[in-house]
């Protein structure tokens, strides 16, 4: 039966039998584990998110976040023990190094027990995810000092961590932040500003939380380049260890939202009383580049959010329909005794249902994939090979982030329409799924902003290459599918919407040297969701190529020689039910979606400008 | 202290379990497997006694190879060496043969306390704990909810129906552990990178003297009957009709009252 969040089956899958990640244990840096662990992990991390974190869900939104007459933000009451026990169990830095206190648990392993955490209540998951990412930044550029006053006691999830950079007149544009930073004769600074949106910004969860904040040394240039980051404590931390005074950073107001309401987003204010001390972290303006360390980090982590909101909706639609008694079938027209049905018979229901799991799977997929690129770039014995790792995980991160986010949204929004009335109503949790994970097309750079960074910046990235290479894995997927019977015309499909999409992507190559290159900026989005689109298609039928051979396999161990014994075994085994349902979500996908990709293609390449050539005044 | 605590892996509480279409057993495949709810009590009892007198936890059980995974859970929640007892004689052994195997096992080993679970949540048994320490000859208390351990002697609470016992026993005895005695921690990361680590003994029957034979015999597996349909009593919508409906129907249709 299905926990309601996640499909693990489908997870062992693309791990083990997909990417193989087992490969990993063969060496260092991954030579303490094993398929054994890596399954153990996965089932605590299910329980952990079964048994301590998804009790928390309905609770933490109806409670939500709140500001204290003490000017403390307290978090929702059950959020405590869950954090507690989260933390106990080492899953704060589990991705982290066992020298700094992590686990050096592979991303791809990880990410599969995110996907749980996420699924379960992603406003609880942020605060420890943002003290991780944090606590991170200080492991790569702080000193020693600063390491041992702060970073080991956030890795232990003792204190907390957040990101700073959006201020009101500062949002998809962080160059033009406000916040200063002033010279002390001690070599510190005094930080002065306004950042707004800061999730975890304040809590009751930690004695003391870790601000790395975004500002201007007085002096320095404007825009992104005369960005430093600094390290700012809510309350200042003595030589020894013990808590100081309070660092004068004070909370202004907490957000009230459409979704994740158990994540306190906070208007947080540097320095009113002239008295909140920063420390330098790394060389001076350098703070962009050094942010984009936990930025980079934290667009993978909003992927895995959509995926985990997605799935558990998903998971939910399923057994509903299996459920929900409702209207006589089709085929039953004309007979007045026939008997209402659940609903899962319904054409219509059976459709959604189908591409909700297809999406879902896909997905799961490119992001799997994008975490596996990150171990493999560890893992990689030559150089060329971990720059062709890195350049998939650089090249897909805007695409973890926004193609998931976007399809996200959608998925849950039909998981609604499975339940009908019900679904609209907040004693089902459907509804909730959607409006958390809204937000995942927003921060961490709009959904928009990732489409500018894939087209203006990946793209290009490595002279090309990461493109290239990323072509060549789908090309080998189509030419595996090929010489699969069943599989040869879905191939096809993908063939041909692959064509069409290299084709664009090297119009937009030759667009970007020449004087029209609004074409490509204007059309980021849908060719970021066209890219997207042919990564599913790609996972979905790599994925279906394994599992064609498995059913054979089974099929010929079982004796299932005829399409009739072959069929009633989906009903007796659940790994042929597996497998059939794998191959048919990548067949169905590849039939309805893929043929839409080359006529997308054809659109953008035709050059419209309508939207910018239409005056502001006519809209 | 030197503390044992038995494991059996059962099927997940939430496994959909079919009958094989012979009645020999269940369809494994598919099974997710877990530790039996009830050990785990037993194993939480038995390392809160070892972070509070020192010592040594071992975990026994009596199971196939995928047993091993069971034994390794109580390992990573902290327990610090396993026994596995995995001996084809033994598979669909009964609560006799499965206890007669644990005796064998402990019997060599240096115990204060050993813990079970009041039942295994598969064939409800409720026996295994029983009869060791029978076999074994030492003291026994059953559906344990709360303990208390001097370093000499255990004073136990089990609840019986609308009351409670309060049994004080010399140690070593044995505890079959139930909801309510704790809260089960769960296995930690770095527990479960330890745990690989720990050391687990397999034996056979032969290894231990015992010939795993069973007392009983499982004739046949049958699943039970289809539920049939509930009823939805909607005669007259007021909740006085509905009662005097619902009054009706026990005495005459379910004739309960
Ligand atoms: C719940 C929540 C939590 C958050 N947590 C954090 C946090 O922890 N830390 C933090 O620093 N920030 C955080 N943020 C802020 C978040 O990152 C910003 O809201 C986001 O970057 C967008 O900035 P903005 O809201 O000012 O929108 P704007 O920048 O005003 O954008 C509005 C619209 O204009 C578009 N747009 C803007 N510029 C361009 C351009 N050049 N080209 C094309 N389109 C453009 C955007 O895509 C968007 O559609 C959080 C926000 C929310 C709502
Ligand atoms: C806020 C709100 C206000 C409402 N206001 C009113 C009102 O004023 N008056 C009133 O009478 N009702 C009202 N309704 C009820 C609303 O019209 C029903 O919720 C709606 O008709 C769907 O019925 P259902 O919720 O029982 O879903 P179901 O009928 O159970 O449908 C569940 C899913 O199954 C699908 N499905 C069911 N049968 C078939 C079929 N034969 N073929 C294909 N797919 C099928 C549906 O499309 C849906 O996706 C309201 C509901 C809400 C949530």
């Amino acid at each position: 039966m299905s926990n309601g969040l996640v499909n693990t089956r489908d997870q062992q899958f693309l791990l083990f039998e997909q990417f193989k990640i087992d490969g990993l244990f063969e060496r260092e840096p991954y030579s303490d584990f094993s398929k054994d662990i890596a399954l153990m992990m996965m089932s605590e991390a299910e329980k952990m998110a079964v048994n301590v974190i998804l009790p928390t869900y309905a609770e933490g939104d109806r409670e939500g976040c709140h500001l204290d007459k003490t000017g403390q933000v307290r978090v929702p009451k059950c959020f405590h023990d869950a954090f507690k026990k989260f933390c106990e169990g080492g899953w704060l830095a589990a991705v982290r190094s066992p020298e700094v206190g992590g686990q050096g648990m592979p991303v791809s392993l990880y990410t599969a027990c995110s996907e749980f955490f996420g699924a379960a209540n992603f406003a609880f998951l942020m605060y420890s995810g943002l003290t991780s990412g944090a606590a991170h930044l200080i492991e790569l550029y702080g000193t020693e000092e600063m390491k041992n006053k702060y970073m080991y006691r956030m890795y232990s999830g003792e204190w907390g961590g957040t990101m700073c950079l959006t201020e009101p007149g500062a949002g998809s544009d962080v160059g033009a932040l406000k916040t200063t930073a002033k010279r002390l004769p001690d070599g510190k600074f005094l930080i002065t500003g306004t950042k707004c949106f800061i999730s975890s910004g304040d809590q009751d969860l930690t004695t003391n939380i870790i601000h790395p904040v975004l500002a201007r040394i007085e002096g320095d240039p404007p825009g992104t380049a005369g960005i430093s980051i600094f390290i700012v404590p809510k309350i200042r931390v003595n030589d020894d260890g013990t808590l100081g005074e309070p660092n004068d950073v004070k909370v202004g107001n907490v957000e009230h939202k459409m979704g994740i309401k158990g994540s306190a987003t906070c208007t947080l204010i540097f320095g009113e009383d002239g008295k909140c001390v920063g420390e330098l972290l790394g060389k001076e303006r350098e703070g962009m580049r050094i942010m984009f360390n936990m930025m980079n980090e934290a667009r993978l982590e909003v992927g895995m959010q959509a995926l985990g909101h997605a799935s558990a909706a998903y998971e939910h639609a399923v057994q509903y329909a299996k459920e929900r008694i409702q209207s006589t079938p089709v085929w039953e027209m004309k007979n007045p005794d026939a008997k209402a049905v659940p609903i899962i018979m319904h054409p219509d229901v059976r459709r959604d249902l189908l591409w909700m799991k297809a999406m879902v799977e896909g997905i799961r997929a490119i992001n799997f994939f994008a975490a596996y690129a990150l171990d493999m770039a560890k893992f990689a014995q030559t150089p060329e090979d971990r720059a062709k790792y890195l350049g998939f995980a650089e090249l897909m991160t805007p695409i973890c982030k926004a193609y998931s986010s976007d399809m996200a949204c959608l998925v849950t929004s039909k998981a609604i329409d499975v339940y009908g009335g019900y679904g609209y109503c907040q004693e089902y949790p459907v509804e909730q799924y959607m409006r958390d994970v809204k937000i995942a097309c927003i921060y961490e750079g709009t959904n928009g902003i990732q489409a500018l960074d894939l087209v203006g910046r990946k793209l290009g990235q490595n002279q090309g290459k990461n493109v290239m290479n990323m072509a060549a894995e789908v090309q080998n997927t189509i030419n595996r599918a090929k010489a699969v019977a069943g599989l040869k015309q879905y191939a096809a499909k993908l063939e041909e919407a692959y064509f069409a999409f290299v084709d664009l992507t090297m119009t937009f190559a030759s667009l970007g040297k020449s004087s029209s290159f609004l074409i490509p900026i204007l059309n980021a989005s849908p060719y970021l969701e066209l890219f997207g689109d042919v990564l599913v298609g790609h996972f979905l039928l790599w994925g279906a190529e394994i599992a064609q051979k498995r059913l054979e396999e089974i099929f010929e161990a079982k004796g299932a020689d005829t399409i009739g014994k072959r069929r009633a075994l989906v009903h007796e085994d659940p790994e042929v039910a597996y497998y059939e349902g794998k191959v048919a979500a990548a067949k169905f996908f590849a039939a309805e979606v893929l043929p839409t990709v080359k006529a997308r293609c054809e659109v953008i390449k035709q050059g419209e400008k309508i939207p910018i050539e239409m005056a502001i005044e006519s809209f | 202290m030197n503390i044992i605590a038995c494991v059996k892996q059962v099927p997940d509480t939430e496994a959909q379990i079919k009958v094989k279409g012979d009645g020999s057993g269940i369809e494994e495949g598919g099974i997710k497997w877990v530790m039996n709810p009830y050990d785990e009590f037993g194993v939480e009892e038995a390392l809160k006694l070892k972070e509070k007198f020192g010592g040594e936890v071992t975990i026994i059980s009596v199971g196939p190879a995928r047993a091993m995974e069971t034994i390794r859970t109580a390992l990573a929640m902290g327990a610090e060496k396993g026994i596995q007892i995995d001996d084809p004689a033994l598979y669909n052994a009964d609560a006799y043969a499965t206890a007669e195997a644990l005796a064998a096992a402990i019997k060599g080993l240096p115990y204060d306390i050993i813990f079970c679970g009041q039942r295994a949540i598969d064939d409800d048994s409720a026996q295994v704990g029983p009869i060791l320490a029978e076999l074994l000859g030492i003291p026994q208390v059953t559906f344990v909810t709360k303990l208390e351990i001097d370093g000499k002697t255990a004073k136990a609470t089990r609840p019986i129906e609308g009351a409670q016992y309060v049994i004080e026993t010399s140690l070593p005895c044995v505890v079959t552990a139930t909801k309510g005695l704790n809260e089960p921690r769960y296995a930690s990361l770095p527990g479960i990178m330890k745990a690989k680590k720990k050391p687990v003994d397999i034996k056979k029957a032969a290894d231990l003297g015992v010939s795993g034979a069973s007392k009983s015999k499982v004739v046949k597996f049958t699943p039970p009957p289809a539920r049939p349909p509930g009823k939805i009593i909607c005669a007259d919508d007021t909740p006085e009709g509905k009662a005097a409906e619902l009054a009706k129907l026990l005495r005459e249709e379910a004739k309960v009252i």
